[in-house]
């Protein structure tokens, strides 16, 4: 029994120092040479192009933004799965949350937590943040909800299919808006060349789609990840406890 | 930001890693996860990526931590220690 | 500091695939899985980096940007692993309702 597993063992370890050395043979002998091809372009086209002052989300919504479609349905079909694979249970009472001080001061601070969300997402296209970053964050807001409040609190206020309604909702409008582009005689998703308004850089109102594919892409985010953790939370359930919690 | 730093924190790096793979306890591997997510989110910043640095904050130490204290409390309530069963 | 960077991420890399392949616990399987995608973001992220360069925010105060290619794919790749993590769990969950067990020898034993 404990001679092949150490053998084992062996094997893994040379193969990841044999792994190892070869990745570092090829990344030593690839040198640094300035930015150049797509990249390049980018940079400099992105005031020019779309209006952002953030080139990453520039990159993400206007340049790639099929791409970015492609990833955002991955999102959806991993939140599919889950749910299918606990498709027959129900939510129950798990426990009763934490200690009444917490749960007021987490009332407290949820306002502020929200707001910060929502500004990330908002103004995904003129500072770092945007849709995915935004979106998490509400998601982690549903699961100190959970963990503060007992899992049956937040399921009993915004039900799974209000949060699969976002979900969607958030891609019809990706799609909607890409489609835009299309009745406008560009490709999908085109952006200032469709009609939008590029605004002034720097400004709220700017960047043409960007703020609105980010909306969409923080519903889409937002809803998916929080769905993922509930569907996971309610096979948590504990049938023994019986009284309800209190708020 | 000073090579030294950064150094420091390259190896602090590869400290959690190498705790999140070979500790017994599946709780304080888990936890060394978290821990591994906040320290590449700072090398992020170091390396003049904010946005990438947001997100891994967020989503590798609050939910990637909590799906995994999820599933790790579900599979041991069943009787038998995932604990015991790790090496051997 | 890029082949400081670099080479952290390739050791952070090895040591996933060290605990994929010889882990029997199927949560550390997750875990060296979550390991190796950390290493795979920072070389990337890494290969976008110029030294003395600014975050790719309009105007560039003080310099020349970075790459913000690499920045673009990471910031999608981030959210889909932790999908992805998501669905190996809830795979876990179920085969431990299944077998009672999270210990991938055993479960081979039982399936033969």
């Amino acid at each position: 029994m404990k001679s092949p597993r150490n053998l084992q063992r062996l094997g893994a370890l040379a193969l990841s120092l044999a792994l190892g050395w070869w990745l570092w043979q090829g990344v030593t002998i690839s040198p640094f040479q300035g930015i150049t091809g797509p990249a390049a372009r980018y940079i400099h086209g992105t005031a020019r192009d779309t209006g952002a002052a953030n080139v990453v989300a520039a990159i993400l919504f206007d340049y790639r933004g099929f791409d970015t479609l492609g990833e955002a349905s991955v999102i959806y079909t991993t939140v599919c799965g889950v749910a299918l694979l606990f498709a027959k249970r129900r939510y129950r009472r798990s426990s009763h949350g934490l200690s009444f001080i917490v749960k007021r001061s987490m009332a407290l601070l949820v306002p502020f937590i929200l707001l910060y969300a929502s500004s990330i997402i908002v103004m995904g296209h003129l500072s770092p943040g945007g849709g995915f970053q935004g979106g998490s964050v509400m998601a982690t807001v549903t699961i100190l909800f959970c963990v503060i409040y007992g899992s049956s609190f937040e399921a009993a206020r915004v039900s799974p299919k209000v949060k699969e309604t976002i979900e969607s909702s958030g891609a019809l409008l990706f799609v909607l808006i890409g489609l835009v582009g299309l009745v406008t005689g560009g490709a999908f998703l085109t952006n200032i060349a469709a009609g939008f308004p590029r605004g002034t850089m720097g400004q709220l109102f700017s960047g043409g789609t960007i703020p609105l594919l980010n909306i969409a892409v923080g519903m889409k985010v937002g809803a998916g990840l929080s769905t993922l953790f509930y569907s996971m939370v309610k096979i948590l359930e504990d049938p023994t406890e019986s009284s309800p919690p209190e708020v | 930001m000073s090579i030294t730093f950064f150094a420091f924190l390259a190896a602090f790096l590869i400290v959690t890693a190498l705790t999140a793979s070979e500790a017994r306890d599946m709780l304080s591997a888990v936890i060394a996860l978290s821990v591994f997510g906040i320290l590449m989110a700072i090398i992020f910043v170091i390396l003049q990526a904010p946005d990438v640095a947001l997100t891994q904050a967020i989503i590798n130490s609050g939910l990637v931590t909590s799906l995994f204290l999820v599933a790790y409390s579900q599979t041991r309530k069943r009787g038998d220690d995932p604990d015991r069963e790790n090496d051997r | 500091m890029l082949p400081i960077s670099y080479g952290t991420a390739i050791i952070v890399f090895c040591i996933g695939l060290y605990t994929i392949l010889s882990k029997r616990n199927l949560f550390k399987t997750v875990i060296g899985l979550s390991l190796m995608e950390g290493g795979v973001l920072m070389l990337i992220t890494s290969s976008g980096y110029v030294p003395g360069g600014v975050p790719a925010l309009l105007p560039f105060a003080g310099g020349e940007p970075v790459n913000p290619l690499p920045h673009s794919f990471t910031l999608t790749a981030i959210v889909i692993g932790a999908a992805d993590v998501a669905l190996a769990l809830a795979f876990i969950i179920k085969i431990h309702r299944r077998y009672g067990t999270v210990d991938i020898d055993k479960i081979r034993g039982l399936r033969g």
